[in-house]
């Protein structure tokens, strides 16, 4: 145990790096995979037939892969089109294609528990499409959604641990590097665990947080 | 000849007494109807005789054996009491030949033919034989109260304890199933019923049991209680209770 | 080499995939159901004991618990094969998902049910088998479905510890012709054909054992 515990003191700097990497990531994705859940799932909403089709083919071509082949392809398949970009711009690029399907999915879930009655009234009182999906459909939505939007934020927060496979430097694989020095994997596998659970254990009271600021009195998930 | 007899009964909740001391008798064949306000202990009384609430003190003979002492085959004595309760309790993931076969098979130990043979038996009795093979979520209140006695019915009990079975129903589904109740009556079947159901208390009964805070306030034949009663208190409640219907 | 070829070669690791998948869904079944069933019980460290265990094995990357498995335990003198470290990992981590899931459908079962049978003269055990089981298993199949292609998705993790699954024979594929583009579009539509009759055959059978009344929608 010393060992280790001199070892990480030793390598600090490398691991609050990596920690820092895993932060940005999961900050980075949560964000725009947020945005990009929204679009997509207005799309969804399109009056267009073949739109709406080919949204959700996206969807379900994403939610129905791993997220491990979203990041391969974009860190191994994006160069040969000659786009040569860092593992950072990879992972997020895959991880965004990735959550904006999950999220798109919580939400049209949440569109689906909604007050028919609602929108009907919305468009009677001469609100266009994208008004009634502004201001009515969407804030509706995403009150409903909050609990699978805030699961998924922690399920991202986990996930950019796989971004070390297409050598992302982010902090499991900056533990990984110090294990190798001194061979105290089981340790080392130990303590990355325990930080991981101490992030979700701070997503989750802030989850928590924001679900009761944001309740309407008669207006549950 | 006494089946239930009830000495100075008494139940607690959390020191809260909801029974304060009943003595009760029921002879084979007689059918008994409890009655009283909301909160006197109808439904607590029956749960305590089948020992799904077990008294706070007292004794039950059921056959003259005192089945509150400890050692006695509860599971036993369920089998010779049939239950039917006011929310019907079906079991929704079985089809109602295997609601009325399950306990059959399962608790008498029947082979699933012959337990086939007695549910199909009991079903035509009831009028059910032609909805044996739906779920209880396609059936009507009526149809889910009279399979559920069919249900209760085909353990050949010694006796059928009904809690509340028409308060979940609407007049119309009511009388269908007061008059089910009514044949089981006129077949001599012993019966224990709680009720708010005036209408079907006078229907079914040969005494009605005035149950109020807990303890027995009157015994009498229905027409002598609802209609002209010394205690005021009683006939409060039943002006009110028939001037409903 | 044709993309049919590239299909071919990642195909024939397929099997393998869906016997591992098969076995973590296992596992986790197991997990899930014993945790279930254990939170039922109303003394007080046991259910402590339920709770951290849910929130470490929720909270835990899979990949990180899989390394602690598989590299990690040896150092304590403790070697777990590949196959059943991902299966372990997996069965814990899912299974950890699925007792939440199975304890929500327990509480949708209609607690009168079970007391009617226990009145008819059932023992506390069966009125478990014959009433609250069943039940609650049909409660549960739409979030089974998500939890087990959740493990199919999670199968890939298997390469890092060398089972020569899907993901396995993409990436010795690549270096060889080096057209990871379609090699990986390629692994993504293997894939995606399991997962889809998965959903298909999962759903099927949800149809097929359906009652009026007690699928999850009307719950």
């Amino acid at each position: 145990m010393n060992v280790l515990i001199h070892d990480l003191i030793a390598y600090a700097p490398q691991i609050l790096a990596g920690l820092e990497n895993t932060l940005l990531l999961a900050a980075i994705v949560s964000l725009t995979g947020f945005c990009g859940g929204i679009v997509v799932f207005s799309l969804t909403l399109s009056r267009s037939r073949l739109c709406r089709s080919i949204t959700e083919g996206y969807i379900s071509f994403f939610i129905g892969t791993p997220l491990l082949v979203h990041l391969f392809l974009m860190y191994y398949g994006l160069p040969e089109l000659g786009l040569r970009i860092s593992p950072l711009a990879a992972a997020a690029v895959g991880f965004t294609l990735n959550i904006s399907a999950y999220n798109a999915r919580h939400l049209m879930t949440a569109y689906r528990g909604l007050d028919r009655m609602e929108l009907e009234a919305a468009r009677a009182a001469g609100f266009t499409e994208p008004e009634t999906f502004r201001l009515i459909v969407l804030p509706q939505a995403l009150r409903l959604a909050v609990p699978a939007l805030t699961n998924q934020a922690t399920q991202n927060l986990k996930d950019t641990s796989v971004a070390f496979l297409i050598q992302y430097k982010e902090f499991f694989s900056q533990v990984q590097e110090v294990a190798a020095t001194n061979f105290e994997f089981f340790r080392a596998y130990l303590f990355t665990g325990l930080v991981y659970l101490a992030l979700v254990a701070l997503i989750v009271v802030a989850a928590r947080r924001l679900e009761r600021r944001i309740a309407l009195p008669g207006f549950s998930a | 000849m006494p089946l239930i007899e009830c000495e100075n009964l008494v139940k607690q909740f959390d020191g809260k007494p909801v029974l304060r001391g009943i003595d009760l008798v029921l002879n084979e064949g007689q059918v008994k109807v409890i009655m009283g306000p909301s909160g006197c202990g109808k439904s607590t009384l029956l749960r305590c005789l089948n020992l799904l609430d077990p008294p706070t003190s007292g004794r039950i003979l059921f056959r003259g054996e005192d089945i509150t002492r400890p050692g006695v085959d509860v599971r036993r004595l369920r089998q010779s009491i049939g239950f039917v309760f006011q929310h019907f309790a079906l079991y929704r993931h079985l089809t109602v030949q295997e609601n009325v076969t399950l306990g059959l098979r399962k608790i008498r130990k029947m082979g699933s033919r012959m337990a086939r043979e007695k549910a199909v038996c009991e079903l035509e009795r009831v009028g059910m034989y032609e909805h044996r093979d739906k779920y209880p979520a396609q059936l009507s209140g009526g149809q889910k109260q009279r399979a559920a006695i069919v249900r209760a019915l085909a353990m050949d009990p010694a006796v059928l304890f009904l809690d509340e079975p028409t308060s979940s129903l609407d007049p119309e589904m009511s009388r269908e199933v007061v008059s089910v109740i009514n044949k089981l009556f006129l077949d001599n079947v012993t019966m224990f019923c709680v009720t708010h159901d005036a209408f079907l208390a006078k229907y079914i009964s040969d005494s009605v049991v005035f149950l109020d805070g807990g303890a027995v306030l009157a015994e009498d034949v229905a027409e002598r209680l609802f209609y002209d009663h010394p205690d005021p208190r009683i006939r409060q409640f039943f002006l009110g209770v028939i001037d409903m219907r | 080499m044709s993309f049919w070829d590239i299909l071919a070669v990642l195909a024939a690791g397929a099997g393998i995939t869906l016997l591992l998948s098969v076995a973590c869904m296992a596992a986790a079944l197991a997990v899930g159901l014993a945790v279930a069933l254990l939170s039922r019980s109303r003394w007080a460290p046991v259910q402590r004991l339920l709770v951290g265990f849910t929130f470490v094995f929720r909270g835990i990357p899979v990949l990180v618990l899989l390394f602690l498995v598989f590299f990690g335990l040896p150092g304590l003198g403790l070697r777990v094969p590949p196959f059943l470290s991902l299966v372990l990992t997996l069965g814990l981590v899912s299974g950890a998902y699925l007792a939440e899931i199975f304890r929500g459908a327990m509480n949708a079962v209609n607690r009168e049910e079970v007391l009617a049978a226990e009145a008819a003269g059932m023992t506390r055990a069966q009125g478990f088998t014959y009433i609250l089981l069943p039940q609650m298993f049909r409660f549960s199949i739409p979030g089974m479905i998500n939890e087990f292609t959740a493990i199919l998705k999670y199968t890939p993790f298997a390469y890092t510890v060398g089972i020569p699954e899907i993901m396995k024979r993409a990436m010795s594929l690549t270096p060889v012709i080096l057209r990871g583009l379609e090699v990986y579009l390629a692994v993504g539509i293997v894939y995606y054909l399991i997962y889809k009759a998965c959903v298909v055959i999962f759903s099927a059978l949800e149809k097929r054992f359906r009652i009026p009344g007690l699928s999850a929608q009307e719950r």
